[in-house]
């Protein structure tokens, strides 16, 4: 499942040599619960990938596919692409770190936001109108060659302004 | 809550896991030598000259915009720092003091307590920066006190008291169980029953006032409720609080945390008294390791039972259902003494911190009849007659969300966050050695006029958007922190909040009683009130 991956390439990306031996049991783990606890919408499995267009901090396009139900935070962790920092909290709405911006059109049609997701994204840098957290996202077949954008990350923010000052 | 001293406690309360006020701790920390020095390696030296391999865009820049160096940082003298809270007894205006150094010395100073340095960062925007600049395992506040107990009896830390990768190891899996705002959605039933037995309460203890009308000492019911919620969704059991008769072993645990409350200064000086004095000064690392025994000894006794129920089950070939504990103790992602000590700071920490802050909204909203009106009108529409919110009600009762959102900026529970750097930076201009402590200052960024217009003022309704894009800034008012290592409880804390005030609202005029006058707060490792608050709960008309 797509959060299990998710977190194995977090342990592997982000903390290295920490070892990762919790990850595998997190999805499914709550089957057996009266709750559904579920971490990540179930992927269908299927052969109708969606096509994603991250733009990255340099400008430049990276296209990837992602199965419909997925977070456009587990399709940056399954592809492994290299946004630092981003997604820190693993997709539970407490950094704001999966902060991504759409063009008007596309943010329009990625649904309602909810008060959590709102009160995160105040705390997001670099916020736009068209902004949203990558994590709340969900791709459908209807999102198909949606371009993301990540935001100039904080570091950059200070570094430059450290050179302007 | 940790170790740090005991400062600890203000940790504990805080399963927030994560946030705390370290500015105590800090303090008391410093005021031992040798405590201060073995604690966070802050060493003396960070005040020095700034070391060559400073940040590298330095280089570039003229002479009027270098990067000035602790040194340069001003702050309040270190004699009259222990002046303030020795003979002032500054640790219970904790709140007040970072006010008005915040006036003094400006968005970032020093304070030092003997050997220990501690840099203040009193701005929203400078908060955010060292915020936002964290890496993946943040650092609080020193807790080898706390860690030194758990090695004592050969348990483990927990959420509050690990770091680095224990505790990203029990973080990733505790996060992935209770703070996803949908998954907290399904403890509404649970949280409701506890409501059923407050609102019950209420109506038990205003017969016994003279005037039918009174509870006396609200903070005293919401402690019940917040435990009983709290225990309800961690242990999935029933623990009686909120009963005429309270059982045993719950009110035993009452005893243990109340202990842990109010020898929080004795006990604080456990963590900070060097080993060896303690032969000589016994009585408060005695007290703190009591306080403790009795945390563990109830969580143990809750998680067994749990554990008992579900092996029972499995050897009769049941499906064993459950939440978050049964989870936990099927899935086996954390050892039993992981589960231990993470379900006992978890408990300690989600308790005090709830009740303070439904002590002060229902004190806020007897102050203020018209807003509770206000808010009390958005219920009934909303919910129409005698309905029972869940939490997918709680998005159409925007005001209720605010209500809670106001209560905390006013009364932050935690007024002050702390952070040990874990790279060297450049905050406010001034370059900040790694492993520096830095305090937050939460509670004097919640009453800038620049982060919000009227800041004593009481407005719930100063949260409610206009629509989707309108951002209700900001980092001045982050009570539950950010990131992270943000308050893990914070969704659940939310849930029990949102839930108890709306149907206090629904059910009740809240008044002042005659005998509450103005009620200030106080810092006591968190911020509470420092008098009884004394309120009238009076049926509404339906
Ligand atoms: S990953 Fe933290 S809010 Fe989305």
């Amino acid at each position: 499942m797509a959060f299990v991956t998710a977190l194995r390439r977090l342990a592997h990306v982000r903390l290295r040599e920490y070892s990762w031996r919790t990850a595998a049991v997190t999805s499914g783990a709550w089957l057996t619960s009266q709750r559904s606890f579920t971490s990540s919408s179930p992927s269908l499995r299927s052969d109708n990938k969606v096509t994603i267009n991250f733009v990255n901090r340099d400008g430049e396009k990276i296209t990837v596919k992602g199965s419909p139900g997925d977070s456009l935070l587990d399709i940056v962790i399954n592809e492994d692409l290299d946004f630092d920092g981003f997604g820190a909290c693993e997709g539970t709405l407490a950094c704001s770190t999966c902060h991504l911006i759409f063009d008007e059109d596309t943010y329009k049609s990625l649904g309602p936001v909810t008060d959590e997701e709102m009160d995160m994204l105040d705390l997001a840098y670099g916020l736009t109108d068209t902004s949203r957290l990558g994590c709340q996202i969900c791709l459908t077949k209807s999102l198909e060659g949606v371009v993301a954008r990540v935001p100039e990350s904080v570091a950059d923010i200070r570094q430059s302004k450290d050179e302007s000052s | 809550m940790a170790s740090l001293s005991h400062f600890t406690t203000a940790c504990w309360k805080n399963l927030q896991g994560d946030r705390m006020n370290k500015q105590l701790f800090f303090i008391l920390r410093a005021l031992h030598k040798s405590a201060a020095s073995e604690a966070s390696g802050i060493s003396a030296a960070g005040e020095e000259a700034m070391p060559d391999r400073l940040i590298t865009p330095v280089a570039d820049v003229g002479e009027k915009t270098r990067i000035m160096t602790l040194k340069e940082m001003p702050g309040p003298s270190t004699l009259s720092n222990l002046v303030e809270f020795i003979w002032r007894d500054g640790f219970s205006r904790i709140h007040e003091i970072q006010m008005e150094h915040r006036k003094k010395f400006g968005k970032i100073f020093k304070s030092r307590f003997g050997p220990q340095l501690v840099v203040s960062v009193a701005d929203r925007d400078l908060v955010a920066e060292v915020l936002r600049a964290e890496g993946v395992a943040p650092q609080r506040a020193n807790m080898e006190s706390w860690k030194e107990y758990r090695d004592m009896i050969g348990s483990s830390t927990g959420l509050i008291s690990a770091e680095g990768e224990d505790w990203l190891k029990m973080r990733s899996v505790l996060r992935q169980l209770i703070m996803r705002p949908r998954d907290v959605a399904v403890f509404s039933d649970d949280v409701n029953k506890v409501v059923d037995d407050l609102i019950k309460r209420v109506c038990i203890l205003r017969t016994q006032e003279p005037d039918g009308a009174t509870v006396h000492n609200v903070n005293d019911l919401f402690f019940k409720y917040a435990m009983e919620g709290v225990a309800a969704i961690l242990y999935e059991s029933r623990l009686g609080c909120l009963e005429n008769e309270i059982p045993q072993e719950t009110q035993d645990y009452i005893t243990a945390l109340h202990l842990m409350f109010s020898s929080f200064k004795t006990t604080m000086y456990a963590g900070a008294i060097p080993k060896w004095l303690r032969p000589v000064i016994p009585k408060p690392w005695e007290e703190f390791c009591l306080s403790w025994d009795g945390l563990f000894k109830f969580s143990r006794l809750h998680v067994d039972k749990r554990l008992a129920e579900i092996e029972a089950q499995l050897e009769r070939g049941e499906d064993v259902k459950g939440g978050l504990l049964t989870h936990l103790l099927i899935n086996k992602e954390m050892t039993m003494e992981e589960i231990y000590a993470n379900l006992t700071e978890m408990l300690l920490a989600g308790v005090d911190t709830t009740s303070f802050t439904l002590s002060w909204a229902s004190y806020l909203l007897a102050r203020h009849p018209r807003v509770q009106q206000q808010i009390f009108m958005e219920v009934k529409r909303t919910l129409g007659p005698g309905a029972v919110a869940t939490a997918d009600d709680v998005p159409r009762l925007p005001l209720i969300r605010g209500l809670v959102k106001e209560t905390l900026r006013l009364f932050p529970v935690l007024p002050g966050n702390g952070r040990i750097t874990q790279d060297d930076l450049v905050v406010g201009g001034y370059f900040i050695p790694k492993g520096t402590q830095l305090a937050l200052c939460h509670y004097s960024t919640s009453f800038e006029e620049e982060n919000f217009a009227d800041a004593s003022d009481f407005r719930p309704d100063r949260w409610i958007r206009k629509d989707s894009t309108d951002r209700v800034d900001n980092f001045g008012s982050i009570p539950f922190g950010y990131g992270i290592r943000s308050c893990i409880g914070k969704r659940v804390a939310e849930l029990e909040m949102h839930l108890a005030l709306t149907r206090l609202i629904q059910k009740f005029q809240i008044c002042m009683c005659p005998r509450t006058a103005d009620v200030k707060a106080k810092t006591h490792g968190l911020l509470c009130p420092a008098a009884p608050i004394h309120l009238q709960f009076i049926d509404r008309e339906i």
